[in-house]
């Protein structure tokens, strides 16, 4: 080895452990970023975004699918607090539809962004969940999905006329499953009802691909099972009270009950909600409540 | 080098071993043949094909970040990649195909022997479609392992992506024409320049149908519906985004666009004969 590679073999390594200590030391002093940076408005709109992306729309449409996950992902890590993605209008999510509409314009059959659209979208903007779903069902009319999506932001605005509506053209679709035939008359008859919610949510987590809508449409269908276990812990107290003269001041007071009920209780006889985390009985006023440990939904 | 020697000596063979009518197409493939040996040579050519498989095996990773979509990533950054960097293939090695022969002289040796211009252009044509249609079907190999990863097993995906390759190659076979028409007459970096013009502006001659019929002006409508007859219509190779939802395109629909690029590849071929005809190599 002659004295030059000696020399260049110094410089390469040396100069490359500096290179490290410079970058974190300007790591270190960098400043914090902007919390709007993120929200500027894309250049280019949907239609744009179209023409200028020549043979590529389909990885062009990805691109811009992962940027929205990207981009409420950022929006939920930088929340303290835990928040179902179906009520994230606090997160101030404004390019939210833009973005969806963008990848829905550039590839109109892919599936997942009005999926999208239509679970998240709702709680920022409405309408533009609704115009993207419409301009997906104009685009391609044969995808039952898309009615099932617009029907369940329908739904979720206790617009249950234009929802049944909505799943009643679905289901003429041909290869339509049966359960959108069912949901036309639920609709109508009774929109606002738990058991609609928990047939819509049900039907969610049965056909939705995204791990993330499956899991909204799980805590949503054990926030609904909490509520029905509240109404029967309800009925049970305000008997007790009937026979006794007074509300349960503890659960013991009721376990024969309920276990004859065969509801599930822990080791101190108190009922377990969903999450399996105890009950909390509100003395004197005959109403269970949710532990503060609980991770069923309040809203 | 050395393919340029094996060119002249196999013309010399063909010559000497057949008639004239059968010696034309044993000329053309022999030119063929050479140019083929000449390109699997390049090791730039190996880079590109190895970093288009680099990009499918990230597309695995990438497509964690997709909720889901693996497979549709996968498909529309594999095809896409191979739409692309067989553009650079197709421009990059196709304008240095006559331009090569000409500053190294080896064109003279060639025209010195019955060896007609055009049969020296459809040779080195139909040679590099050949190094093409290898590197496709290697490309198209590697997004079809990609699945059959993510997968874990079969993946309708897999055959559904084919016939996207097919109409990719249309495409690349379309590209291979201009740039060898362009490099007849103009250098390799002009050539290049206008091959690449002319792909981007295929993409887009579907808008100039639409500019055509929104136009009041008769004159103007004409204009525009004559630029869109005579541009190539790259859009109808677009099949990646459908391949990515498992949709091929109809028998019939294949059959039309590849009607459609031999006819036009026919007129580009003819036009660079006519053009490199005129060029003075004696």
């Amino acid at each position: 080895m002659n004295r030059q590679t000696i020399y260049l073999s110094f410089v390469l390594v040396a100069g490359m452990a500096v290179t490290v200590l410079v970058a974190r030391s300007i790591d270190a002093r960098r400043p914090p970023p902007d919390p709007n940076a993120i929200d500027e408005s894309l250049y280019l709109n949907p239609n744009t975004a179209r023409r200028v992306s020549l043979g590529f729309n389909g990885l062009v449409a990805d691109w811009y699918w992962m940027r929205s996950l990207q981009y409420v992902g950022r929006k939920i890590v930088n929340t303290p607090e835990d928040v179902p993605i179906d009520s994230l209008q606090q997160l101030n999510l404004k390019l939210l539809a833009p973005l969806l509409d963008t990848a829905t314009t550039l590839d109109p059959d892919f599936a997942d962004p009005y999926e999208y659209a239509a679970v998240v979208l709702p709680a920022v903007d409405v309408d533009a969940a609704i115009r993207i779903l419409r301009k997906g069902i104009d685009t391609t009319p044969s995808a039952w999905r898309l009615y099932h999506h617009l029907g369940y932001i329908h739904w979720q605005q206790k617009d249950y006329a234009a929802a049944s509506e909505m799943y009643r053209r679905g289901s003429e679709i041909p290869g339509s499953p049966q359960w959108m035939s069912a949901m036309v008359a639920k609709m109508a008859a009774e929109g606002g009802s738990r058991n609609t919610a928990r047939e819509i949510y049900k039907r969610m987590q049965d056909e939705s691909a995204d791990e993330k809508v499956k899991d909204m449409a799980q805590r949503r269908l054990m926030q609904l099972d909490s509520l029905d276990h509240r109404d029967i812990l309800r009925k049970l107290m305000t008997e007790y009270k009937t026979r006794v003269g007074q509300c349960p001041t503890t659960w013991k007071e009721i376990l024969p009950v309920l276990r004859s009920l065969r509801i599930p209780v822990d080791q101190s006889g108190a009922p377990l909600d969903p999450t399996h985390v105890p009950y909390q009985l509100r003395a004197g006023a005959c109403e269970a409540d949710l532990d503060s440990k609980s991770e069923v939904l309040r809203q | 080098m050395q393919s340029r020697v094996d060119t002249i000596a196999a013309i010399t063979q063909s010559n000497t071993q057949t008639n004239n009518s059968q010696g034309s197409l044993w000329r053309i493939s022999a030119i063929a043949r050479n140019t083929f040996r000449e390109a699997v040579r390049d090791r730039v050519l190996y880079n590109l094909v190895l970093f288009v498989l680099l990009l499918t095996a990230a597309a695995i990773f990438i497509g964690e970040l997709s909720g889901g979509q693996e497979r549709k990533i996968i498909v529309d950054l594999g095809l896409s990649a191979m739409l692309l960097f067989g553009v650079f293939i197709a421009i990059f090695v196709g304008v240095g195909l006559v331009y090569k022969e000409i500053e190294r002289r080896t064109i003279y040796a060639i025209f010195s022997k019955p060896v007609g211009r055009g049969e020296f252009l459809v040779g080195k044509y139909l040679g590099l479609c050949l190094t093409l249609l290898v590197n496709v079907i290697v490309m198209g190999l590697g997004v079809s392992l990609a699945l059959l990863y993510v997968k874990k097993g079969w993946d309708p995906l897999i055959l559904t992506i084919w016939p996207a390759v097919l109409m990719i190659y249309m495409e690349l076979m379309l590209i291979t024409a201009f740039a060898l028409l362009f490099s007849s007459f103009s250098s390799p970096a002009l050539s290049a320049l206008l091959t690449f013009c002319i792909f981007i502006i295929g993409h887009f001659s579907a808008d100039l149908k639409s500019l055509a019929s929104s136009l009041g002006s008769t004159s103007a409508r004409l204009l525009f519906g004559a630029l869109y007859y005579l541009l190539p219509n790259l859009s109808n190779y677009s099949f990646i985004t459908p391949a990515a939802h498992g949709r091929a395109p109809s028998a019939a629909f294949v059959f039309s666009t590849g009607l459609y690029a031999v006819v036009y590849i026919a007129v580009i071929l003819a036009a660079a004969t006519l053009v490199f005809s005129r060029r003075n190599f004696k």
